[in-house]
């Protein structure tokens, strides 16, 4: 037990890094998925039947795909087309784009929830389409998926790893446990990003089950 | 935009054996994905019944147990098993392994990647049947009891037929997440479609056209969308016959991506 506490110890600079790439890379790529996620849901949702084919056809498409080819797709198969785009990018923008898909049936699904009758109510009181989404219908909406969103960070979280694991090799927290313990041969190593992992993962869900209790809405 | 719609870039797909080659990775998941599922399932079981146990000594471990596993990252418990593993483990594997099963089965390095998928997976399960268990009413039980049913009676006659009808839909969209994972094991190198892509991408196979590792790629991520398109479209008719039939939602498990998403697909349809 000492060893893996020596462990620690002596690579916490590396450990520690490690985590801080995996919450930037969590970071970002939240900021895209909310984004990109708001986005398409208000495609999937939007009085077009065109419009929302496109949404379909989007989430069909990411929800779908194994994240690994996705980034795969994204750094070396749009590298050796001749756009040199680095892993980062590459990482953030496959994870993002994953996860808006998910975050955009999660936002659907609260927009229905809100009902047929309010939003004609809204709209009948002489508000614009858009004026009733952003005032009425997606105040509301980002409730009720709280929850859903909290899921969704947390897998993020286990998702990221796959970033750093494939041939993208960000230095996050999988990747810099795998360099100390192919350096000092010593499997403690995983139990040290283990524990790296669960903590993040804890901290999100106490996070989000603060914000349930605070802002939920009951139906 | 060129480069991605030349026909030159293209014509490795109906050239040589080379679409054939992809399609054998991809069975390779796919049994992989079956073959864990099927222990998933079972492992799962076992701990859905630990937690729902009335015996704190048997519920609060199998919780810590099952919430662990199902918080690490799945490509995380896969290397770290491929170094944990013993080596005699991985000999009886190979010993074990009855022939008939594909050569990419017969690697020994499978073992690690299939503990891996079971382990995640049959935590993720054990919270599905638990749901599915509690979400039947109490009065089912109470009734059961009163009828002189010991509790294993009251499992098997009772709650277990009712209950675990009601997480087949949630299954069926779990095996999609498990049907992408399975590209994961391609990290500690197992022959499945990922690496026979990479392979594709890198070599030629004695023919004259060389595939664009952009396209093989593609082309790989348009197999699974067809398939798990197929699984989420049955998932969703299950998940809607059962409702019609019992009239009851089932919680949705935290944590899990496309259980998220199996929610969203059912709302849309009340």
């Amino acid at each position: 037990m000492s060893d893996a506490l020596d462990l620690l110890t002596e690579n916490f600079g590396e450990f520690a890094s490690g985590l801080w790439v995996t919450i930037r890379i969590v970071g970002v790529a939240f900021v895209i998925a909310m984004v990109v996620g708001t986005g398409v849901a208000a495609f999937r949702v939007a009085p077009s039947k065109a419009l929302n084919r496109i949404g379909g056809i989007y989430v069909e498409t990411f929800r779908n795909i194994p994240l690994l080819v996705l980034l795969l797709i994204l750094f070396i198969g749009v590298r050796r087309a001749g756009l040199p785009i680095s892993a980062w990018v590459a990482g953030t923008l496959g994870l993002g784009l994953y996860t808006a898909a998910y975050i955009a049936e999660a936002l659907r699904s609260g927009v229905f929830a809100v009902g047929r009758g309010q939003i004609e109510a809204s709209l009948s009181l002489g508000l614009t389409y858009p004026r009733t989404m952003r005032r009425v219908v997606l105040p509301q909406a980002f409730r009720t998926v709280i929850p859903a969103l909290g899921s969704l960070i947390i897998a993020m979280v286990k998702n990221s790893a796959i970033v750093g694991a494939s041939l993208l090799a960000l230095p996050d927290l999988l990747k810099e446990s795998r360099v100390i313990q192919s350096e000092t041969a010593q499997t403690e190593a995983f139990i040290w990003a283990a524990v790296g992992y669960l903590l993040i993962t804890v901290t999100v869900t106490v996070i989000f089950r603060r914000l349930e209790t605070r802002y939920a809405v009951r139906r | 935009m060129d480069y991605l719609f030349s026909y030159d870039n293209w014509e490795w797909l109906w050239t040589g054996n080379n679409f054939k080659f992809l399609v054998e990775g991809l069975l390779v998941n796919l049994q992989i994905a079956l073959i864990a599922i099927f222990f998933a399932m079972i492992f799962g079981l076992f701990l859905a019944l630990m937690r729902i146990s009335n015996n704190r000594w048997i519920s609060i471990p199998a919780g810590i147990w099952v919430d662990v596993w199902r918080n690490l990252p799945l490509i995380f418990i896969i290397l770290y098993l491929a170094l944990a593993i013993p080596s005699s483990w991985r000999d009886a594997y190979a010993d074990l392994i009855p022939d008939f099963l594909p050569d990419a089965l017969q690697d020994e390095l499978v073992l690690g990647a299939l503990i891996g998928l079971v382990l995640y997976n049959s935590a993720v399960l054990c919270e599905i049947m638990r749901s599915g268990i509690q979400s039947l009413d109490r009065g089912q039980r109470e009734a059961a009891a009163s009828l002189g049913l010991t509790y294993f009676q009251q499992m098997r006659f009772v709650i277990l037929p009712q209950g675990l009808r009601r997480m087949v839909p949630a299954t069926v969209s779990q095996l999609i997440t498990l049907n992408k994972d399975t590209t994961l094991i391609s990290i500690i190198a197992i022959q499945e479609v990922v690496s026979a892509g990479s392979t594709l991408a890198s070599v030629n196979f004695g023919v004259e056209v060389r595939p664009a590792y952009l396209q093989v790629f593609i082309v790989i991520g348009l197999m699974f969308i067809a398939i798990n398109l197929a699984l989420s479209r049955l998932s969703r008719r299950l998940e809607i016959r059962e409702r019609e039939r019992t009239g009851t939602k089932i919680e949705r498990v935290k944590g899990i991506e496309d259980q998220v998403a199996a929610e969203a697909d059912v709302t849309e349809l009340r």
